[in-house]
């Protein structure tokens, strides 16, 4: 498969800050892939220097195997994107946004076609396009950007957080939209800082941190990097040595806790049904915790957890 | 709570307001030293002044004559500006603290507080009251310290800070009526032009006295701030009375004010905002420059009007002194001289354009400005996620500023023939006005090179120091005489160094250089885009 997106040892400094460091990263024709990393880990950043809108200090960034910094405008002829905070002119109606941008686009707003794929996504997105730029909420004002990035087809789409103002029922329109592109063979890069939407939607997924990328692969891939938060009520751990599986285990107000590998969950199951255990709660893991678990001991300005098997399990647990 | 209030306005504007505050100082204090050396004999302004009354048309860039004295003279010719930066510092003030928080959504972020709704904007009164009582001490401080009368220095003071109450009001006012700041602060100046031109015109309109030294105001000069504050003529009358008008005023819209943010939701104004068109028009958008037109032709038409409306004064107000000068021969003589050999009408045009090449320039640079304000805003990323090249985006704004300056200066030509027309005049007045126009969109170019050339190398500065060249540029221009600069100083202007008229000739004047800033400046601004990054947002 070729590759769509490649960037090797790509560095931008602002000033004395590194806001990327060394970044690599490929996203392959026809795959979803998702880009995930707390803010400021610079996924952003990354972004736009793919769409040229800012300049590498160092390495190499090809789309399409071009330079996206000197064939910014060309390039974009095949690429659609949506930034992660959408602004819009404020005199203008979200429709004429959405039209405009379709323009300049080359796409024909008069075209049924566009018309009638336009007017399906503003009715599955729910859309007003009569409001004025400067009335949308931000939720709104991301839908007329995703809207415009969707009613004309492209090769590449980019995506800065695209569900960051969006309720859920919008969060599934939006995967279905994801669904439509990845059947059509688009590419996707989708960056987000929410770790069950890149489960649902990604192919493959690369993990950002301080403007490296320090995990890449499919979601199986990934999956040791994933442990499920298991807690029932409890006055102590006994049950929890019957389980080998389980790992971390506290005992904090009331609650047994302890954590498994997500794909371990199951064979966890029958175990704990058997000694009919009570206000059994499972929680997969947040990006957050996976993070802390991951690189809680090299994460500058992440306050301390109580968890005081973090930093040991984590060596165990890279590949 | 309030305390907490005032202290953010304070540090969120203490250089700006610095700026002000002692700009208008430094202003009061060279208008000070200016006078004293160029009209120290009091021969001289007495004579000035009788050729004031000849040629009214001076009030509208002066204020209102109240005797021959030092003290009174300097006030005559710097009263009004001084009122008119108290104006300026005020309304924006009152908008940036108002309606612009409301438009960024930091409104909410504060209402949601116990402050509430109504706090803030108490705040921003108090705020901007404390300014104007600075700016009123900054002016008596630099008018006593040339051993003035000191209650004299003090009605000054309090003039120019009363009409700078009064537009704070006028700023509250219009931020309430409109939902953008933009709007708001077109509004607050468009009140402030137009009150500005109705206290000049108002003066000029005015009795003479018997001496020649004074006028007093016809009834259009009391409707305007400006009209009040120069009324109470300080060092002559020391009158406080009209100051009380403008304090009356600046409740009433204060009043007004609160009422209105009382009565309406937190994002919402007086004016409501209809729902607009489903679709673009399929022949309005498909370029970038479609889009800067589309967001700029609103103000572009505004600074055409005001070139209008000058255009219009400088022939047909030119053509009312020529026959009244003539009455008197030691006058004529006079006004011959200050119109540089011309005759009076060519001189009325060449001041009055210089105007208009301001107003073209501000029409140029306020587009310019747009670049940085979409690049800070976010809807330049958008723009330029699109196949839309950095150079061509950036050629979009210089191309709308370029027909925004033709427009304002065919608009000043526009005005000037129909003044032409309307009077019957000279027709050589109009060819005097094709000259100027052309020289002064030369000048006005000059301004949106220079801006964008800021734009391209250090962004941050677009907005402050283009308008600051703006401002530069037409203050050595109307100033540059009076507080005796060197003339290289003065030519520095683009306003002045541009072609003009001389008796029958063509002056070229600084043609080349104009030329050779602009095309430079344009170029390099141009060519140098293609290595500029978008700055990050924020």
């Amino acid at each position: 498969m070729s590759s769509v997106i490649h960037t090797s040892a790509l560095h931008k400094r602002y000033g004395r800050t590194r806001a990327l460091d060394g970044l690599d990263l490929a996203v392959a024709s026809g795959e979803v892939h998702g880009f995930l990393g707390p803010n400021g880990a610079g996924k952003s950043t990354t972004i736009r220097i793919l769409l040229g809108l800012a300049r590498a200090s160092g390495g190499t960034a090809r789309v399409f195997d071009a330079d996206p910094w000197r064939d910014a405008a060309r390039l974009h002829r095949r690429i659609a994107a949506v930034p992660g905070d959408v602004s819009l002119w404020p005199n203008l109606t979200g429709g004429e946004a959405i039209d405009y941008l379709a323009r300049l686009r080359g796409a024909r707003t008069r075209h049924p076609e566009y018309r009638a794929e336009r007017a399906r996504l503003q009715d599955a997105f729910a859309l007003d396009p009569r409001t004025k730029g400067r009335a949308y909420s931000k939720g709104n004002r991301q839908k007329v950007a995703l809207i415009a990035a969707l009613a004309v087809p492209a090769e590449l789409y980019v995506f800065d957080e695209p569900t960051s103002g969006l309720d859920p029922l919008m969060e599934v329109v939006f995967r279905d939209e994801i669904a439509r592109l990845r059947a059509r063979g688009a590419t996707v890069l989708l960056s987000s800082h929410i770790l069950s939407e890149v489960e649902v939607l990604c192919d493959r997924v690369s993990i950002i941190r301080a403007g490296r990328i320090v995990e890449s692969g499919t979601l199986d891939e990934l999956r040791h990097l994933t442990r499920t938060e298991i807690s029932f009520e409890a006055d102590d751990l006994s049950l929890l040595a019957s389980i080998p599986a389980a790992h971390d285990g506290a005992l904090t107000s009331g609650r047994a806790r302890f954590t498994v590998d997500s794909d371990a969950v199951t064979s966890v199951l029958p175990l704990l049904a058997a000694h009919q255990v009570r206000g059994l709660r499972i929680a997969p893991p947040s990006l957050e915790e996976l993070f802390l678990r991951h690189y809680g001991d090299q994460m500058p300005g992440t306050p301390a957890r109580g968890q005081a098997a973090a930093g040991e399990r984590a060596g165990g647990a890279r590949p | 709570m309030m305390r907490a209030l005032l202290a953010q306005r304070l540090r969120r504007d203490w250089v700006q307001l610095l700026l002000w505050l002692l700009g208008t100082a430094a202003l009061a204090a060279s208008s000070v030293s200016g006078v004293a050396s160029a009209y120290g004999d009091e021969k001289d302004r007495v004579e000035v002044l009788a050729a004031v009354m000849a040629n009214p048309v001076i009030m509208l860039f002066r204020g209102l004559p109240s005797g021959a004295g030092l003290d009174a003279f300097t006030l005559f010719l710097i009263l009004p500006f001084l009122a008119m930066m108290a104006a300026f510092m005020s309304t924006f003030l009152a908008v940036r603290h108002t309606r612009a928080e409301e438009e960024q959504g930091r409104a909410e972020l504060i209402g949601a507080t116990p402050a509430s709704r109504i706090t803030p904007l108490l705040a921003t009164m108090i705020h901007g009251t404390l300014a104007n009582l600075v700016l009123t001490a900054l002016v008596f401080v630099s008018f006593a310290g040339a051993g003035y009368d000191p209650f004299g220095c003090l009605v000054a003071g309090l003039a120019s800070g009363a009409v700078g109450l009064c537009f704070l009001g006028v700023g509250l006012a219009s931020a309430q009526l409109v939902h953008t700041s933009r709007a708001a602060n077109s509004i607050a100046v468009w009140v402030l032009l137009i009150t500005f031109l109705l206290a000049g015109i108002g003066n000029a309109l005015g009795t003479p006295s018997g001496d020649l030294q004074r006028i007093t105001s016809s009834w259009l000069a009391w409707l305007s701030p400006f009209g009040w504050a120069e009324n109470s003529r300080p060092f002559a009358d020391n009158l406080l009375w009209p100051l009380g008008l403008c304090v009356v005023a600046a409740l009433a819209l204060a009043a007004a004010a609160l009422a209105l943010q009382a009565g309406r939701d937190t994002g919402e104004a007086l004016l409501h905002a209809r729902p607009g068109r489903a679709w673009a028009r399929e022949t309005t958008f498909s370029t970038p420059i479609t889009i800067v037109w589309r967001q700029s032709w609103g103000s572009l038409l505004g600074w055409a009007i005001g070139g209008l409306i000058t255009g219009l004064l400088a022939t047909s107000l030119g053509s009312v002194l020529d026959s009244l000068s003539t009455n008197i021969p030691a006058v004529q003589h006079l006004l011959d001289t200050l119109a540089g050999g011309g005759g009076l009408g060519q001189g009325m045009v060449v001041i009055f354009f210089m105007i208009v090449g301001l107003l073209a320039a501000c029409a140029g640079v306020q587009t310019v400005c747009r670049a940085r304000q979409d690049e800070v805003h976010g809807t330049a990323e958008l723009m330029l996620s699109a196949p839309v090249d950095r150079v061509r985006w950036l050629t979009s704004y210089l191309l709308i500023a370029g027909v925004g300056i033709v427009y304002v200066a065919a608009a000043g030509l526009l005005g000037a023939v129909l003044g032409v027309l309307a009077r019957g005049t000279d027709w050589s007045l109009a060819h005097d006005a094709l000259v100027t126009a052309g020289g002064q969109a030369l000048a006005a170019a000059v301004f949106v090179a220079l801006t964008a050339l800021l734009f391209v190398l250090v962004p941050r500065t677009t907005i402050p120091l283009g308008w600051t060249l703006v401002m530069l540029g037409i203050l050595l221009g109307l100033f540059g005489a009076l507080f005796q600069l060197p003339e290289w100083a003065v030519n520095l202007s683009p306003l002045v160094a541009a072609p003009t008229v001389v008796q029958d000739a063509v002056d070229a004047r600084g043609l080349w250089w104009l030329v050779g800033v602009v095309v430079a400046g344009t170029a390099a601004s141009l060519v140098l885009m293609r290595r500029r990054e978008l700055a990050a947002r924020g």
